[in-house]
């Protein structure tokens, strides 16, 4: 039921566009050659690593999937809510559909990332295996945040504009543009209590290990020892909050959305 | 109720109340310029203290005027409501066509609007896909197939439904005024399905203003009148009370 949802969410997506599917690729690509420019080329951050590049694109691919999956989990359910008030089925499937919705177009997105690597002659590594397993938590985590939202917005309307709003602190709060080396050590730690930062620098490590060691800092390396499961547990800890709280409030969302 | 059959649906004490907001909060300006302020609510009793069963096999109408609670009463055994009094106890696998196409998309082809709604209304692909050729066969629309519902006639999209929702597998149906939208000949067809269903031994629960079917295919009604049971049993009682009712609204009240 999930499988069958999520595809037809995702052909729909692109009904009627003349690109269809490349858009997925093309609105990242789009935001990455504009904030390459302004802060890689004029800015000159670029300057400070030969990875900010690409480095930067797995920044923003990640994003992109942050934000599209919790902005579409946010509107999931008032947006059906004809078909919520006719059939009864869990609801967790509606938002869990569009959020594998957006996972389909990382999946694109990271082939192109693929493409950026081998440009860039980096020679995948035996740990890269790692990086599935670090893009479950991040799918978690979303997950967790789009079923809070979705629940919450039934009720409050306000939500969206909101969301809208601290999706672009998000971006400028997370260092995706800017090197993690930058920020003080307690801001770093701050930084790696959220997930997504701590998957980010996980997966960059992995990627770019010729790269400058400042760029490198991952939560493991910020926390030490056993502080490096702090973000993981918030991840899996939001999944939970998000699963018990979506699962109270269904029961009235068909009078509510 | 007859001796030797199970009971197909149990419905105990039911009530279900909706707060009609006036001006509904849900904005955060309210909640901020308001913290403590709550908003003021029209209680809405659509249900009071609903009892009634069916047996297994039967075929039992609902009937009232508008805003009776009958499309209410559907949804709570439906599970799309949560009453908030009384159980309710549905033995079997309980189908709601409480509209039929339900979750189409104007923008995908047929072939995929049956996957989905097959899919809500509890299909498995594998057996989409087994009864696929079928459900286009029954609703004669082998041409179509690859065309997009938006190019489809009404009638079109309302044999597609049909024809997807006659597939599922289910012990209890319960239809709200799905019925009413076809012309004569689907309604006949829809009724022959249905004279089918009920020799099958299936339960049927039907909603209808049209009192003629309710007469002619119904074993028991009940009647609905603002949100409480007003008469059940025999179809000809219940029509004829709910007929004396309406009949004593007309003239008004003495």
């Amino acid at each position: 039921m999930l499988a069958v949802i999520a595809t037809a969410e995702f052909k729909l997506k692109y009904t009627g566009s003349v690109l269809g599917y490349a858009w997925s690729v093309l609105k990242p690509l789009a935001l990455f050659t504009l904030l390459y420019l302004v802060f890689g080329r004029v800015f000159n951050l670029n300057e400070l690593s030969p990875y900010y590049a690409v480095s930067l694109l797995v920044g923003i691919v990640l994003y992109s999937f942050f934000a599209d999956a919790t902005m579409l989990g946010l509107i999931s359910i008032v947006t059906r809510d004809s078909l919520i008030r006719k059939i009864a089925f869990p609801r967790i499937i509606i938002t869990t559909s569009v959020t594998l919705t957006a996972g389909m177009t990382l999946l694109i997105n990271i082939t192109v990332v693929g493409a950026f690597l081998a440009y860039k002659q980096i020679t995948p590594q035996l740990d890269w295996l790692l990086i599935p397993l670090l893009l479950v938590e991040l799918y978690a985590f979303t997950l967790g945040v789009s079923l809070i939202l979705a629940a919450l917005f039934v009720r409050l309307r306000d939500l969206q504009q909101v969301w809208e709003l601290a999706l672009q602190l998000f971006f400028y709060a997370s260092p995706i543009l800017y090197p993690i080396g930058f920020l003080p050590p307690w801001a770093q730690k701050l930084a790696f209590l959220n997930p997504f930062t701590q998957v980010m620098q996980d997966i960059r490590a992995l990627l770019f290990y010729p790269d400058v060691a400042s760029n490198r800092i991952t939560a493991a390396g910020a926390f030490g020892g056993l502080g490096r499961v702090v973000p993981i547990a918030i991840a899996i800890g939001t999944l939970v909050v998000g699963y018990v709280y979506f699962r109270r409030q269904e029961p009235w969302f068909a009078e509510r959305a | 109720m007859t001796v030797g059959r199970g009971v197909a649906v149990e419905v105990a004490g039911v009530g279900k109340t909706f707060l009609l907001p006036h001006g509904h909060r849900t904005t955060f300006k309210e909640y901020f310029l308001h913290p403590f302020h709550r908003t003021a609510y029209e209680r809405q009793q659509a249900l009071s203290d609903i009892t009634f069963d069916i047996a297994e096999g039967e075929f039992f109408g609902i009937v009232g005027p508008n805003g009776s609670g009958k499309s209410t009463l559907l949804k709570v055994l439906a599970g799309i409501y949560r009453q908030d009094a009384g159980t309710v106890r549905v033995n079997g696998v309980l189908s709601p066509f409480i509209e039929l196409g339900v979750g189409f998309n104007m923008e995908l082809t047929a072939r995929d609007n049956i996957l989905i709604n097959g899919t809500l209304l509890g299909l498995t692909r594998r057996q989409i896909n087994d009864r696929f050729d079928e459900i286009v066969a029954f609703g004669e629309l082998e041409r179509f197939v690859d065309q997009k519902l938006k190019n489809f006639s009404s009638g079109m999209q309302v044999r597609l439904a049909y024809s997807v929702a006659i597939q599922v597998d289910f012990d209890i149906l319960l239809l709200d005024e799905v019925l009413a939208v076809g012309d004569q000949e689907f309604q006949k067809r829809c009724f022959e399905t249905l004279a089918e269903i009920r020799r099958a031994g299936k339960t049927i629960v039907f909603v209808s203003h049209d009192l003629g079917a309710i007469k002619e295919h119904c074993d028991r009604a009940m009647l609905l009148l603002n949100g409480s049971i007003q008469a059940m049993g025999d179809p000809e009682d219940v029509l004829a009370h709910y007929d004396a009712l309406m009949h004593r609204d007309a003239v008004g009240p003495i």
